[in-house]
C-alpha cells in the first residue's frame, strides 16, 4: 500500500501543534511543533511547506499522509483533518488517521516506563475527556475526578493549572513524544495495507450539545448536482 | 466564452458546494452535498454535526465536480472558497481544504464573501442553457435566506453600497419558526411555500412591519403575530395549545401559511422595488435561499417588468447555497486581482458592505 516515500504527519488535536516527516518504516525524521492555540489553521500549510524544504523533500516525493483524529480541540482537528484531505488527494497517496489519544498514552509509556496510564484533556470550558487504553474515550463532566484504579497514573494534556503537577509533566513528555508515537503507528497500519477511506475519514468527536446524537457519518446528507438539471425556461 | 476555470468551494453552512464555473458565469459542474435531511431531527442545526459532515462529504464532492466537468485539477485556473460569513466549524472546512488544493496544485486561492456569492448566481448559466445579458448595472441585489435578508445596490462589479437589511430575524428563520407553529417541521420555507399554494381562502391577514422610509425590515413582530394568530386558530378548533398536540385543519394551515407569506412578500417587493425605482436600477437580482420562494419570485417579478426593469431571479438550485455562485464571485475578485495567503481564517462575521448614512 505504502509508496515507500516519506510519511508527513499532521497532528492539531491539541494546542501544540505537530508536523512531522517519517520515513516509511515510521521513523522520525524531522519534526515541528508550536503553541497554535485555537487558531491551528493560519500557519500549518506555511509550517508544513518550510519542514518540507528544510528536509529537501518534494511535495510530490511523498509517500502518505497520517492525521491526529482526536479527540481534542474541534477546531484543530477540523483543520488538520480537511488539510491532510487535501493533501492526500491532490498527491494521490493514502491517507492514515491516528487516534491522537492513543498515541499519547503510547508516548506517555515509553517516557514513564511502566504501569497504567489514564490521559485527561480539555473537553470545552469545563469538561474532560478521559482516555484508557483499548476502551472508548469518554466524556468526564466539570466537577467529578476520574476514577483512577490502584496503580493507575493521569497524563494530563492541555490542562496545566487543572490537574496535579505530575500528571501535567507526564502530559508535557507525552505530547514531546507525540509525533513519534503517531508515525510508528501509521507506518505498522501503512506496511498492513490498512490505510484509511479518503472520504469516510473524520475526527473522533466525544462531547456535543446535551441531548444531541451523533449521527452515522453517511446519515442524512444528499448529493446533488452530478447531472445538473437544466434551467427552467 | 473561454476565461479562467475556477474551482470553487463553499461549506458556510449546512451544504458542502464544490463547482468549476468557466469565466464567472458558464457551469461546468456544480455539486452540492446537503445536510437538510440530517438537522431536521433537531429542527436546526447543530454546528458540530455540521463541521463533521462537511469533512465527510468534501472528498466525494469534489471528486464529482470535477468528473462532472471532465477536468482535472491542472486545468484549473484557481481555487475560490467562502471565507465568512457563516459557522466557524463549517468555513474552516472548505478553507482548509480549498488552501491545500490551492498549494499543492500551484494555483492562485481567490477568497469569497459568501453573501455576494448570493448576489452573483444571478450571472450563472447551466451547462447548454443559451447566453444570455448579464444583470445590468447599476442594480439592486436582495439576498434573502436563513441567516440573512439585506439589499444592496452595485452600480460595478464588486461594488457594493449597503441599503437595508433585517433589524431582527433572517427571513428564513421566521419561515422556520412559523413552519414549526404550524406543525410543517424543518426547514420551514419550501412546507410553508407549498402550504400556501394550496390556500382557498386569503382572509387572515398578517402584520407588516414597514419601518418608515428606510430599506430596513423587521420580522421579530411577525413571528410574534404569527404565534398568537395559530394560538388563537388552534382555540378556535378547540385544539391544545401545544402545536405538538393536534393538527390544525388542513385549510386552516394553508390558509395561516399563505397569510404569513404574503406578509414578507409584501415587504420584501414593496421594499425591493421602492430601492429599484430611487436609484434608477436597471436591473434587480434575487438571491439567497429564501429567494427560491415562488409567491416573492412571482411578485417581485411582476413589478418589475411593469416598470421596464430587467429581473434576474437563479433556478432554485442556484439561490440555494452552492459552489457556482462562489466561482462566479471568485472570477470577478480572480479578474481584480485579489488574492489570499496560505494564512487565510475563517471570518464568521464577514460583512459585505457595512450600513453606512446616506
Ligand atoms: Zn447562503
Amino acid at each position: 500500500m505504502t509508496t515507500g516515500g516519506p510519511i508527513l504527519l499532521i497532528d492539531t488535536a491539541t494546542t501544540r501543534a505537530v508536523i512531522a516527516l517519517g520515513g516509511a518504516d515510521g521513523s522520525l525524521r524531522a519534526e515541528r511543533g508550536w503553541t497554535a492555540g485555537y487558531r491551528h489553521g493560519e500557519e500549518l500549510l506555511e509550517r508544513i511547506e518550510r519542514l518540507l524544504a528544510d528536509e529537501g523533500v518534494a511535495l510530490a516525493d511523498l509517500g502518505a499522509v497520517a492525521v491526529g483524529t482526536g479527540p481534542g480541540a474541534f477546531t484543530g482537528l477540523r483543520v488538520g483533518i480537511a488539510t491532510a484531505k487535501g493533501l492526500a488527494h491532490a498527491l494521490s497517496v493514502p491517507i492514515v488517521g491516528v487516534a491522537t489519544g492513543a498515541a499519547l498514552l503510547d508516548a506517555a509509556a515509553s517516557a514513564a516506563g511502566t504501569g497504567a496510564l489514564v490521559l485527561v484533556q480539555p473537553a470545552g470550558p469545563n469538561d474532560r475527556v478521559l482516555v484508557r487504553r483499548g476502551e472508548a474515550a469518554r466524556i468526564l463532566p466539570g466537577g467529578t475526578d476520574p476514577d483512577l484504579a490502584p496503580g493507575e497514573r493521569l497524563v494530563a494534556v492541555d490542562l496545566a493549572g487543572r490537574s496535579p503537577e505530575d500528571a501535567a509533566a507526564l502530559g508535557g513528555l507525552a505530547v514531546d513524544g507525540l509525533a513519534a508515537a503517531m508515525l510508528a503507528t501509521a507506518a505498522r497500519r501503512l506496511a498492513a495495507g490498512d490505510a484509511d477511506d479518503l472520504a469516510r475519514l473524520v475526527p473522533e468527536y466525544v462531547t456535543l450539545p446535551r441531548g444531541v446524537r451523533m449521527p452515522q457519518p453517511d446519515e442524512g446528507v444528499e448529493v446533488s448536482g452530478a447531472t445538473p438539471e437544466r434551467a427552467k425556461p | 466564452m473561454s476565461g479562467p476555470l475556477l474551482l470553487a468551494v463553499e461549506s458556510s453552512c449546512d451544504e458542502t458546494g464544490i463547482a468549476l464555473v468557466e469565466d464567472g458565469r458558464r457551469i461546468h459542474a456544480n455539486v452540492v452535498a446537503s445536510q437538510v435531511a440530517l438537522h431536521a431531527p433537531t429542527g436546526g442545526i447543530v454546528p458540530e454535526v455540521a463541521a463533521r459532515a462537511h469533512l465527510r462529504w468534501i472528498v466525494p464532492v469534489l471528486d464529482e465536480a470535477l468528473a462532472t466537468a471532465g477536468v482535472s485539477m491542472r486545468d484549473v485556473d484557481g481555487v475560490a472558497v467562502t471565507y465568512g460569513p457563516g459557522l466557524a466549524g463549517s468555513l474552516l472546512v472548505g478553507i482548509n481544504f480549498a488552501k491545500t488544493l490551492a498549494f499543492a496544485h500551484r494555483k492562485p486561492l481567490v477568497p469569497v464573501n459568501h453573501l455576494e456569492g448570493h448576489v452573483y448566481a444571478g450571472w450563472l448559466l447551466d451547462p447548454g442553457e443559451d447566453e444570455r445579458e448579464a444583470p445590468p448595472f447599476p442594480l439592486v441585489a436582495l439576498v434573502v435566506s436563513g441567516g440573512h435578508t439585506f439589499l444592496v445596490e452595485m452600480r460595478d462589479h464588486l461594488d457594493y453600497r449597503y441599503l437595508g437589511g433585517t433589524v431582527d430575524d433572517a427571513a428564513g428563520e421566521a419561515f422556520d419558526k412559523v413552519g414549526r407553529l404550524l406543525g410543517l417541521g424543518y426547514p420551514g420555507g419550501p412546507a410553508i411555500s407549498r402550504e400556501a399554494a394550496r390556500a382557498t381562502a386569503h382572509d387572515r391577514v398578517f402584520p407588516r412591519a414597514w419601518l418608515g422610509e428606510s430599506y430596513d425590515v423587521s420580522f421579530s413582530g411577525l413571528k410574534t403575530a404569527a404565534r398568537r394568530i395559530v394560538a388563537q386558530a388552534r382555540e378556535d378548533e378547540g385544539l391544545p395549545a401545544d402545536e405538538r398536540e393536534g393538527a390544525l385543519a388542513e385549510a386552516t394551515v394553508a390558509e395561516l401559511a399563505w397569510g404569513f407569506q404574503d406578509s414578507v412578500v409584501d415587504v420584501l417587493a414593496a421594499k425591493t422595488i421602492r430601492a429599484a425605482e430611487e436609484i434608477g436600477a436597471r436591473g434587480i437580482v434575487l438571491g439567497g435561499g429564501v429567494a427560491a420562494n415562488s409567491a416573492l419570485r412571482a411578485r417581485i417579478s411582476g413589478e418589475a417588468a411593469a416598470r421596464g426593469i430587467a429581473m434576474v431571479i437563479p433556478r432554485p438550485g442556484l439561490c440555494t447555497d452552492n459552489g457556482a455562485m462562489i466561482g462566479a464571485a471568485g472570477a470577478r475578485r480572480l479578474a481584480a486581482g485579489v488574492r489570499a495567503g496560505l494564512d487565510l481564517d475563517a471570518r464568521p462575521s464577514l460583512p459585505l458592505a457595512r450600513p453606512t448614512s446616506r
